[in-house]
């Protein structure tokens, strides 16, 4: 699939303006960021980014290929071990990892065991080990490991002698072990009270490890199936509330989120909103003022507003033949190609309409007549096909293909025209009508988080906006 | 131990920019959330219709724990509508304390939920003073006199802090120009404003909503990850927010 290049947000003048077909592509070459949203939509049931793992996998229980056999068993429903051996060297510790490594693109991975039986010696052991692990060594005595021993309360963190961490363990206690990846931490806690934490220094993907070391010894584990113990979520919630009490302390120009909301209401041609919105900030006791400092509006977002909320309502509404003859009597050069990305998608919406409301057979015509030529057309092609694929199903808004015919896909076409719009003001300085001034900072702290993320070997949480509105942990 | 910071180009940067997936549908959510924390009704209301907008973020606090339980109404098209109505009400409370009114304010809030007030001592207390402050800025010394003793004082009685307060507050009959008395803040009108705020929040959160929006946390949030980013990296920043100008790494 061919994706046309994406000019720069601000290209510095780099653009020739003196080109012809140069001016053609550049009006295109936004719009077309249009067709890329859909596709997004077309990907939202499996896109990654939603889920609260972001595709990433979790333990779900403990591997048995590599655990050490001839030591151990683990039981049929893989979470729980025994140790079989009577001898006590060094070399038969029996170890079982996880069958899944833990995922990092959270704040916090967190497992517990549960001693049934400590056996002779009460060795058991929890902990996290690397791929490639020797499964007869306890967690910790290796480098790249480290384990907290039931026997003598010990953390072992890659050497044979461990250090002074927390109480001893042994028969009915249930212990767990986490990762903060934020602080970058190992932390353990016992029968729900927090022991300590220490520094994590081991890299890459780890997996949770438990281990049993004397005869009889028995220990299950619970990957998140059963509740915890210990109030892994209360821990997170105050690692996050620690964060946003830092981030609370910044300051920034007053009234500027007044000022961000009036330039997104022009943006995107909202008008009847921000006259709303005008009045409301005028009548406040004070009045808000919003300076012009506040906002800089050097491309004069106000640029024929009425007019784009006109065409907004008339394609919000599905009435698409009305909206394609007001741009040609209003802009006429939007138009003028009939096989420019607005064209393409206000034929495609009014497809859409016809199948929304039934009538099938006219779609169909109306298909053969005007949404032909777009077939061939590269840039098109997968998008008009999904489009087709409407008329394939009795109920088209269940099917795969069903986000065409959701509201957000209207308001899409209504963006675009929008944008189509907007880059006929003569006076605009630069691709300023693709995004709306609020966009950009929302794109910068996205990218921010994301950087920053992967520069703490891609692990913790990031800025997900959608995340941030649906399931606010916050306050 | 000197790291050198990873340098991104504005051409890299800019890439990344373009990459992110915003969806409108949740700036637009972001823009319903200011507008209806903020109380503008007729705004809301109209953005619901231009927008389709219709998801509101309803969150219940649970103070004991701080932590939020999510009880969303919104999710797959099935709405609650945002309860307008209740905006409303809410800001001609806030409106009648700012000029001045607030017996009909107070009425207003037991109107609303008599339960307000009853567990919010604090926030009837500094209302019954705001009274009385109006009460002496109109020069109704006769009245403001009995209004403190009978309604004010036995307050006072229960809670130190309070007292205190009282004492300010009837400082200012004392003084025979009010306005440049030690106390004459009280007489300002951003004490109203206080006021109103209080009582803003109070019905806010008597109602389960978020006090404020989101949206300035968010640009904090920007301010924020920049710096948290600069530790470790060269990159463009925006410097200035109301610009929103990508400006290139000084160094």
């Amino acid at each position: 699939m061919t994706s046309l290049p994406m000019t720069a947000s601000s290209d510095n003048g780099r653009r020739n303006e003196n080109d012809e077909t140069s001016v053609a592509v550049n009006r295109r070459d936004p719009i077309v960021h249009f067709l890329d949203k859909i596709r997004l939509s077309a990907t939202k049931l499996g896109d990654a980014m939603e889920d609260d793992n972001e595709g990433e996998e979790s333990p779900t229980e403990l591997n048995t290929i590599n655990s050490a056999g001839g030591f151990l068993i683990v039981s049929p429903d893989k979470l729980s071990v025994k140790y079989t051996n009577t001898n006590l060297h060094g070399y038969d510790v029996g170890v079982a990892q996880a069958n899944k490594p833990a995922p990092f693109k959270c704040l916090t991975y967190y497992f517990e065991i549960f001693v049934k039986d400590a056996g002779a010696k009460g060795k058991v052991a929890i902990g996290f080990t690397k791929e490639g692990f020797i499964m007869r060594r306890q967690p910790g005595w290796e480098v790249n490991s480290c384990g907290y021993h039931g026997d003598d309360g010990n953390i072992y963190r890659g050497k044979g002698t461990g250090e002074a961490f927390g109480p001893t363990y042994t028969t009915g206690d249930t212990v767990g072990g986490g990762i903060d990846y934020a602080s970058q931490e190992f932390f353990f806690t016992k029968n729900g009270a927090f022991v300590g934490k220490i520094p994590k220094d081991i890299k890459g993907h780890l997996f949770p490890t438990v281990a049993v070391h004397s005869q009889n010894e028995e220990v299950s584990v619970n990957f998140g199936k059963e509740k915890f113990v210990f109030d892994v979520k209360g821990y997170e919630t105050s690692a996050r509330n620690k964060q946003e009490m830092a981030i609370e302390k910044v300051s920034i120009p007053p009234n500027i989120g007044y000022g961000l909301v009036k330039t997104y209401l022009l943006h995107y041609g909202y008008e009847e909103t921000l006259n709303a919105f005008n009045l409301a900030t005028k009548t406040t006791v004070p009045p808000i003022l919003i300076a012009q400092e506040n906002v800089v509006d050097e491309d004069d977002s106000s640029y024929d507003l009425h007019q784009r909320k006109t065409l907004r309502k008339l394609v919000r509404s599905g009435d698409i033949d009305a909206a394609l003859a007001n741009l040609q009597d209003w802009y006429p050069q939007i138009v003028q190609d009939d096989t420019s990305v607005v064209c393409f998608l206000l034929h495609c919406q009014k497809f859409i309409e016809f199948v929304r409301v039934g009538k099938l057979a006219e779609g169909v015509e109306f298909g053969r007549l005007e949404l032909a030529k777009f077939v061939g057309l590269t840039e098109f092609q997968d998008i008009i096909e999904d489009c087709f694929a409407l008329l394939v199903y009795s109920k088209p808004e269940e099917s795969p293909v069903g986000y065409f015919l959701e509201d957000s896909q209207r308001e899409l076409v209504a963006d675009a025209v929008n944008a189509a719009i907007l880059s006929t003001n003569p006076d605009k300085k630069d691709v300023s009508h693709l995004h709306s001034h609020l966009e950009i900072l929302l794109r910068q702290l996205t990218v921010c988080c994301l950087e920053r993320r992967s520069m703490n070997g891609d692990q913790g949480e990031t800025f997900r906006l959608h995340h941030v509105l649906n399931n606010s942990t916050r306050r | 131990m000197a790291t050198s910071k990873k340098v991104i180009t504005r051409e890299e940067w800019e890439k990344k920019l373009n990459a992110v997936k915003l969806r409108k549908e949740d700036m637009n959510t972001l823009v319903m959330n200011f507008l209806v924390t903020e109380g503008f009704v007729e705004a809301a209301d109209k953005f619901q219709r231009e927008s389709g907008t219709k998801r509101i973020l309803f969150f219940l606090l649970c103070d004991f724990h701080l932590c939020l339980v999510k009880v969303s109404f919104f999710l797959n098209g099935e709405t609650a509508e945002i309860d307008l109505a209740t905006i409303t009400d809410r800001m001609a409370v806030k409106k009648a304390v700012q000029n001045g009114n607030v017996e009909d304010a107070i009425e207003k809030v037991n109107d609303l939920n008599p339960e307000i007030l009853d567990t919010n001592p604090e926030l009837f207390f500094h209302l019954q003073q705001q009274r009385l402050i109006e009460l002496i800025r109109q020069g109704k010394t006769d009245e403001a006199l009995e209004f403190a003793q009978e309604e004010l004082a036995p307050r006072g009685e229960e809670n130190q802090a309070f007292l205190q307060e009282l004492e300010k507050t009837v400082a200012l009959l004392v003084f025979e120009d009010a306005s440049n008395c030690p106390v004459k803040d009280l007489l300002d009108v951003s004490h109203r404003l206080k006021t109103a705020s209080e009582v803003n929040a109070a019905i806010l959160t008597s109602q389960s909503h978020e006090k404020d929006p989101k949206l300035p946390s968010l640009l904090k949030m920007l301010i924020w990850a920049q710096n948290q980013l600069d530790e470790k990296a060269v990159y463009p920043h925006i410097n200035d927010l109301s610009t929103g100008l990508l400006q290139d790494p000084s160094e």
